[in-house]
């Protein structure tokens, strides 16, 4: 676990990711922080999949964020995911049901957006050894226009490096995700010069942007 | 003469801003600071780190160094932030 800044002493409820509720509680296996046992809890129609772990401040760290990661994609695999931001820890199931309370509508919004949809991340980037090249407007629109056709939402994200040319995220049917991916081979064809990164099917962490319990950005969402 | 002028008249609470210099070497200090310790530039080193490395141009140890070098960059800009270091309080009350 990482620095702890709070009395560590203290165990809570750590949520992964809400979900539809199951016909009845069901269990993830022992793959939550420390071991332990990832299951659901009720509220309503909706289940928050969650361990017990400790309540303090989660500091961004590889290991941590990847088990976070590695949870929400196993409970994906059979069902459709809200996912909820890395460190949100409740002291007492009380106060989770509070927040859960709050969000129930937006929550509700959100399920029927993300129903039997993934998101797949497309990164277009110049090669090392040509930083200077001028076809990048051409080229971004083109995978755009392209993508946008084959999917139900897209959003642009950051060029957090100075030889991305796009990075966008696509919310996709599961069904018709082959599609997309033909559609991604031609644009790489046509491209075959640029560095491309598909990468997915992950949970639709762009298109679902819950803040509950928090002005911060970041907080249970 | 001017460095000490200046500086006896900054007990005293009295800055001229820009022909002082405590001033402008606060404002070179604090710039150099946001610059270095800028939360958004680290982590979108952190994100480019990863890419590269996803990508196959960085080893993993290569990858692994630059990372924790960048995560002790991320603790110590939010850590600045917090401070908020361009408020600074003499002991004699001038700010």
């Amino acid at each position: 676990m990482s620095e702890d800044t709070g009395n560590n002493k203290e165990r809570g409820i750590y949520v992964y990711c809400m979900i539809k509720a199951p016909a009845q509680k069901k269990s993830f296996g022992n793959m939550g922080f420390g071991g332990e046992d990832v299951y659901t809890l009720e509220y309503r129609d909706f289940a928050p999949v969650v361990s017990t772990a400790a309540v303090k401040n989660y500091e961004v760290n590889d290991d941590e964020v990847e088990l976070h990661r590695k949870v929400v994609e196993h409970v994906m695999k059979e069902h459709d995911v809200i996912p909820v931001a890395y460190g949100m820890a409740f002291k007492n199931k009380k106060l989770l049901l509070f927040a859960m309370s709050a969000g129930y509508k937006a929550m509700r919004k959100a399920m029927s957006e993300v129903t039997n949809k993934v998101e797949l991340g497309v990164k277009v980037l110049l090669p090392k050894e040509d930083a200077s090249w001028d076809g990048k407007e051409k080229c971004k629109s083109d995978f755009m226009e392209a993508l946008k056709n084959k999917s139900a939402q897209s959003k642009e994200l950051k060029l957090f490096s100075d030889r991305l040319v796009m990075n966008a995220a696509f919310l996709v049917d599961r069904d018709k995700i082959e599609d997309f991916s033909d559609e991604m081979g031609k644009l790489e064809n046509k491209y075959a010069n640029l560095k491309i990164q598909y990468s997915g099917p992950w949970p639709p962490y762009n298109f679902v942007d819950i803040q509950i319990l928090s002005k911060r950005k970041g907080g249970f969402r | 003469m001017f460095i000490i002028d200046d500086l006896l008249l900054d007990q005293f609470g009295i800055r001229i801003p820009g022909l002082n210099l405590i001033w402008t070497l606060e404002q070179i200090r604090d710039f150099a600071l946001r610059e270095m310790y800028d939360p958004e530039k680290v982590k979108s080193n952190i994100k480019e780190n990863r890419m590269l490395f996803e990508l196959g141009e960085m080893t993993t140890d290569e990858y692994e160094k630059t990372n924790a070098k960048l995560l002790q960059e991320l603790k110590l800009a939010k850590r600045e932030a917090e401070m908020n270091l361009s408020i600074r309080t003499d002991i004699l009350g001038a700010r």
